[in-house]
């Protein structure tokens, strides 16, 4: 057989095998390495910090079951949450983050490594990414070979997708759970290939440390029933398939309710009554086989189709009566968020003002994934070729994550795992094709090989490269399981003729497209991680004129004044999006948090943001708060505070509140949202707008005040405060902390106390009212 | 070995020597107090004329209000830098005084003089007044002492200066009944920054409750001041040694707290910044504190309870050699997250690696390592309330002996474990009270390390990593599988 290049014959086959088995170890350590070093930008350009919101919680939650020990922190009962509610930490939190590193903790403090646990945690995200990468690489290996497996591994460790959740300290949920998925979804197809009671228990306890980490794990619940369901319906039933359902389900299910987070759902739900379904209807069709080989085919024929109808509506009618009696809990509001994107905005504005909640922008695709956004697609084509039970696996999670990535950014996070198999699929396909050696026999009629030759040499790189993997796959050694199918397609037409790729130019062409594309989206991801992703947004960074990083700390300035310079037992109140962090910077209770389970409560605080000072202020007093924390950046220019985040304080307060509260009074008659003269009576009149504009023109020495955010200029009179004092001032006033006065001790209000102090005297409109009362 | 345990035997025959009897007449005493905020510095100048033969000791008394406030004395013989040992004797009942004994350098002889100088500081010895102040507010704090410095030997003349760093004081006060001592009908007068009390002439004994209850009278002074009045209520230093980096570690937990007067009413950032802008800073307000931490320093961190304090910045000396005197400091510009307003705490961690060449020498002769330890870094005019000094000695460390240039209130020996550690480390603890810049000396601490102790650490990780390998190599090679299956393909 002719070869494009020489290859060198006498290397023994064991020493082909270990050498590739070395390679691929020092590939996969340095894949990892790679997937470690990348997330450490937020490190290096800041500090090892703990990031944004949910991270601070996580953190806290974490310290508590270091330092007092796993029941402590189990029968943890919060009362600085949800003031003064309070919160049952143990019981509404997954805790297989904390408990990770909690472990990790112990395990190196027992050799005498004393290391800190805020660095377990800043560096537990990194350390589970190169974890991801091999789980990532397994994955690939089952659905084609090796070479995929490392290409879906590399791509995984530095994709900006998966990065945007992972960076160093970035301590969420998802910093392990994409860990997990993967890894249950290998356990999942080792074990339905196998027919392996063993991988599915495997999958089965990896889904249970799915279920104590991430709420996510619905994903995983609704994804394996689909694939089984898939399959069963394609005729594929096999005991294969029945051993790895049954042990993964029954056992995982058992484990998943040991969370207290979840508790009873499994089993009454709607989320997880497809995962029981297909329960249920594997064993009807086991029983189906069972009894089949027991009876001639025509009775066989009529009992299948009798008792499928039967069973089929009685089963409906349970799940339908079932609902209705409430024993299974109806679909939640998150849920229909899914399918309709207005859903939320309608009816629950908590979870649209979320960013992360927001339908993703089409940039952010590319964004995120670069060049694999256009691989995916033949990727997912290329599984069609072969069409293996694992294969209908990969298909279908492309599918359903795609849908979900597109309702929702955050949902981009499950999408990216199957963007890189499948991209690893495709171009390791395509890089098989063209690197492989072999040519085809020469042909007697020379035309057809040259045009071949010319056509895929010519193509562009651009092109789609399941055209090329076509090609590729036809011209390859009958060895792969493609080219057999190819080959089995193309000789219905007549005889099969020999097809591939002659000579070593057409080959570097393609290589060295490919290859580039490799190397761009190395630069990219690059670039993306260290610019978007890596910014710990506690700290804010900026640059002095000689170019040198200057860091914006306010936060955390304001946040430590809280901590060391009030008393412990001080209420602070503030919009939700701070309570994690000011619970875990400042360690003072607070009104509302990033847990947002309560939505009259945030209400109570949006209503209290938004209205004037009278009505906020018995609000305020009831609730006991001694501290409010808005967060203004109109000096600076930071844009995500508290005046943009404000409409959504109005709408959720609006919400429960809607002869009190109403949007349009906050715009000016045009419609327009101003914060300057023509801004409306209520909108000057909110405590919010008060609090971040109070004595904001004066900054200005006598000029007119500009609002660099909104680009307005503030009015000339200020607003005055008469139920609050200003407390405290970060430098660069992002952060503002206002003291809620107590009652005036002479029974007065505090509006008139406040102008009796000012010596000026009270106006008197309307004759006194005692005077009235005694005629 | 500190001296003063040595002459403790001498001592108590002093005590025992010195009968009621006048020996000594104190020809005249002058008392100078340096006003500060948080340290007053008293010095009291005792010119003494002996009335016997092979006057051995010489009693000074502190009352019981100054002795409480008083965290560091030292009396010497005035133009020499040798200290004289001090001996407390015991008080009796609600004594008003304190009585020490200080043992003379040689023996005095009958109207021979000398001039022995008590130098004490105080801490603590100030109050803020009025005790809150708003941002824009001036400074004043009071110091309040008695107006005659007492003595059981009778005086001629005796005077107090009472000196304030500007001469900007408020108010004193005028003592009364004091005609009997006074030439002039007022006892006190001010000039420029400094208030004098005196002379006053032919003071009897003065350690006589009769005296006491009779003359001895309070006496405030109000005053303005310009610095921040620093205190540290806790101070944790903890000293980590380590051959194998051949490195020191120290790291400082300080409690910073502000013990001027508290903050009237609440925080303005715009008056702040218009302080800022105008350069007028409040004298109350400590924006920044300039620390000087050793020459040679690296890999310096300073943070607090939620991360780093990005605010400062630190400038590093290279390290001196060690024949040289040097004076190079690395400086640490330490910005507190807000600024440190009256009242207002702020807490945080400042942590350096040193050379341990530039602290340790190796006695060749013993075979032991010397290491000096300082006990504080000195924040100039603040007073540290709590000091914990821990020193961690390499693991194996033997023979530990250690030098104090004060006795601790506490001294403790335990083991510590850390990095990868087998069988520990042997640490001390010194517990301190109230140090100043004067007490920022050093301790020494020599130990001896064997080689085998040295070699505990590689032999320990080699091990276990070996194990880790073998168990590898070991799971590779057995096969678990319960049927065997007949090759696939």
């Amino acid at each position: 057989m002719s070869t494009a290049y020489p290859i060198p014959s006498d290397i023994s086959p064991a020493t082909v095998k270990n050498t590739a088995s070395l390679l691929r170890i020092v590939a996969l350590s340095l894949i990892s390495g790679a997937a470690i070093a990348s997330r450490l930008f937020a490190v290096i350009n800041f500090e090892s910090v703990i990031h944004e919101f949910d991270p601070w919680f996580n953190y806290r939650a974490t310290r508590v079951l270091a330092s007092k020990g796993f029941y402590e922190f189990w029968n943890w009962f919060d009362p600085t949450a949800w003031y003064p509610l309070g919160r049952v930490v143990g019981g509404t939190v997954y805790p297989g983050l904390m408990v990770t590193s909690g472990i990790i903790y112990n395990f190196l403090h027992a050799l005498n490594l004393p290391v800190d646990i805020r660095n377990v945690c800043v560096m537990l995200a990194p350390g589970f990414s190169a974890l991801t990468a091999w789980a990532t690489y397994m994955f690939t290996k089952e659905m084609k070979d090796e070479s995929a497996g490392l290409l879906a591994a590399a791509f995984i460790g530095i994709v900006p997708g998966y990065i945007s959740r992972s960076v160093a300290g970035s301590y969420d949920n998802e910093a392990i759970a994409i860990f997990l998925l993967m890894f249950t979804f290998y356990c999942w197809i080792k074990a339905l290939k196998q027919g392996s009671a063993l991988f599915g228990t495997f999958a089965a306890v990896f889904y249970f440390y799915m279920v104590a980490a991430w709420g996510g794990y619905a994903f995983i619940t609704n994804m394996i029933p689909l694939h089984a369901l898939a399959l069963l319906l394609m005729g594929r039933f096999s005991s294969r398939l029945y051993v790895a359902y049954t042990s993964w389900y029954a056992i995982g299910t058992l484990a998943s309710m040991q969370v207290p987070f979840v508790g009873f759902q499994p089993v009454s739900t709607s989320e997880h009554m497809g995962a029981l379904g297909v329960f249920g209807l594997l064993q009807i069709v086991a029983f189906a086989q069972l009894v089949r080989t027991h009876v001639s085919s025509q009775q066989f024929q009529r009992l299948l189709y009798g008792v499928v109808v039967a069973i089929g509506i009685l089963g409906a009618f349970a799940f339908v009566f079932l609902t209705y009696k409430g024993k299974i809990a109806p679909w939640t509001g998150r849920f229909y968020s899914l399918w309709d994107t207005g859903y939320a905005k309608k009816y629950i504005p908590i979870i649209a003002s979320v960013s992360e909640h927001q339908p993703t922008a089409w940039p952010s695709f590319f964004m995120d994934l670069q060049f694999l956004v256009f691989t995916f697609p033949a990727g997912v084509v290329l599984c069609f070729r072969e069409l293996r039970d694992e294969h209908i696996f990969v298909i279908l999670y492309s599918v359903v994550a795609s849908y979900f990535a597109g309702v929702m950014v955050r949902l981009m996070l499950t999408l990216t795992p199957v963007v890189c198999v499948a991209s690893a699929v495709a171009l390791s396909t395509l890089l098989d094709t063209f690197i492989d050696p072999t040519e085809p026999p020469a042909e007697e009629d020379a035309d057809d090989g040259v045009s071949a030759n010319g056509s895929s040499s010519t193509a562009p790189p651009s092109q789609s490269a399941s055209k090329k993997a076509k090609k590729a796959a036809a011209s390859a050694p009958t060895k792969t399981a493609l080219g057999d199918f190819v080959a089995a397609t193309s000789s219905k037409g007549g005889s099969p003729r020999p097809k591939g790729i002659f000579g070593l130019d057409s080959r570097l062409v393609v290589v060295f497209n490919t290859l580039s594309m490799l190397v761009f989206f190395v630069f990219h991801c690059t670039w993306v991680t260290s610019n978007a992703y890596s910014s710990p947004s506690v700290v804010l960074a900026s640059q002095n004129p000689d170019g040198s990083q200057h860091i914006i700390d306010d936060f955390r300035e304001a946040y430590y004044w809280l901590r060391q310079n009030t008393p412990e037992d001080s209420v602070v109140m503030s919009w939700w999006d701070y309570g994690y962090q000011i619970a875990g910077m400042a360690d003072r209770p607070t009104l509302v948090d990033n847990n947002t389970w309560n939505n009259t409560h945030i209400a109570t605080v949006g209503k209290a943001m938004s209205s004037s000072e009278e009505v906020a202020y018995p609000i305020l007093r009831k609730h006991d708060v001694d501290y409010v924390l808005v967060i203004f950046g109109g000096l600076i220019g930071y844009s995500g505070d508290d005046i943009n985040k404000f409409l959504w304080m109005v709408r959720i307060a609006q919400g429960v509140w809607p002869d009190e509260i109403q949007e349009p009074n906050y715009f000016t008659p045009q419609g327009e949202y101003r914060i300057d003269d023509r801004a409306s009576k209520t909108m000057k009149e909110s405590l919010m707008y008060k609090m971040s504009y109070y004595r904001f023109n004066e900054l200005f020495g006598g000029n007119p005040g500009v609002d660099r955010v909104r680009q307005q200029q503030v009015p000339k009179e200020g607003p005055t405060l008469d139920y609050l004092d200003e407390a405290f001032t970060s430098e660069n006033w992002i952060v503002r902390i206002f003291q809620v006065k107590k009652e005036d001790p002479l029974g007065r209000d505090l509006k008139s106390a406040n102008q009796f102090a000012q010596g000026k005297k009270r106006k008197r409109s309307k004759p006194a009212p005692r005077r009235r009362a005694i005629v | 070995m500190p001296k003063c345990w040595l002459t403790l035997p001498f001592f108590l025959l002093a005590a025992l020597t010195v009968a009621s009897g006048q020996k000594v007449e104190n020809t005249a005493i002058v008392r100078t107090v340096e006003l500060g905020g948080s340290v007053v510095h008293v010095t009291t100048t005792y010119a003494i004329r002996s009335l016997e033969d092979e006057l051995k000791s010489y009693t000074i008394a502190l009352a019981r209000g100054d002795k409480s406030k008083t965290s560091w004395l030292e009396a010497t013989i005035k133009g020499q830098k040798t200290s004289l040992a001090i001996k407390e004797r015991a008080v009796h009942g609600d004594n008003e005084y304190q009585l020490f004994d200080v043992a003379l350098p040689k023996a005095l002889s009958v109207n021979k003089t000398l001039s022995i100088v008590f130098d004490t500081i105080q801490t603590h010895a100030t109050e803020a007044w009025p005790a809150i102040a708003g941002q824009n507010d001036e400074q004043a704090l009071r110091y309040m002492t008695d107006v005659f410095v007492l003595s059981p030997y009778p005086t001629t003349v005796q005077r107090t200066k009472i000196k304030s760093q500007t001469p900007r004081v408020i108010s004193f006060t005028e003592p009364k009944n004091i005609e009997s001592f006074a030439a002039s009908a007022s006892a006190v007068s001010k000039s420029g920054a400094t208030v004098v009390y005196g002379p006053f002439n032919n003071l009897p004994p003065s350690t006589t409750d009769e005296f006491i209850e009779k003359y001895q009278q309070p006496v405030n002074v109000h005053y303005y001041h310009d610095q921040p009045v620093l205190e540290i209520l806790k101070l944790k230093r903890s000293v980590e040694i380590s051959h194998w980096g051949a490195n020191l570690n120290t790291q400082d937990e300080i409690v910073l707290y502000n013990a001027g007067p508290r903050l009237k009413g609440h925080f303005s950032r715009l008056d702040h910044q218009t302080q800022q802008f105008y350069k007028r800073p409040a004298p109350h307000i400590l924006p920044a504190l300039t620390l000087h931490l050793p020459s040679g320093i690296r890999n310096a961190y300073y943070y607090d309870t939620i991360g780093n304090v990005s605010t400062s910045k630190l400038r590093t000396a290279p390290s001196v050699p060690k024949n040289r005197q040097g004076t190079q400091f690395s400086v640490l510009e330490f910005k507190p997250r807000y600024p440190l307003l009256g009242g207002w705490n702020y807490s945080f961690t400042l942590g350096w690696d040193a050379p341990l060449e530039d602290s340790t020498s190796y006695d060749k002769d013993t075979g032991r390592f010397i290491v000096e330890v300082p006990i504080m870094t000195p924040i100039l005019g603040a007073v540290v309330d709590d000091e914990e000094l821990t020193v961690v000695l390499p693991e194996g460390a033997t023979d530990v002996q250690f030098a104090v240039p004060f006795p601790a209130s506490s001294t403790l020996q335990e083991t510590h474990k850390t990095y990868l550690d087998t069988t520990g480390r042997p640490a001390l603890t010194f517990k301190y009270k109230d140090l100043t810049v004067k007490q920022a000396e050093s301790i020494f601490v020599s130990y001896k390390v064997s080689w085998s102790a040295h070699l505990k650490k590689p032999v320990a990780v080699g091990t276990a990593s070996l194990g880790l390998f073998i168990l590898g190599m070991i799971s590779r090679r057995v096969n678990l599988t319960l049927h065997q299956k007949s090759k696939m393909s």
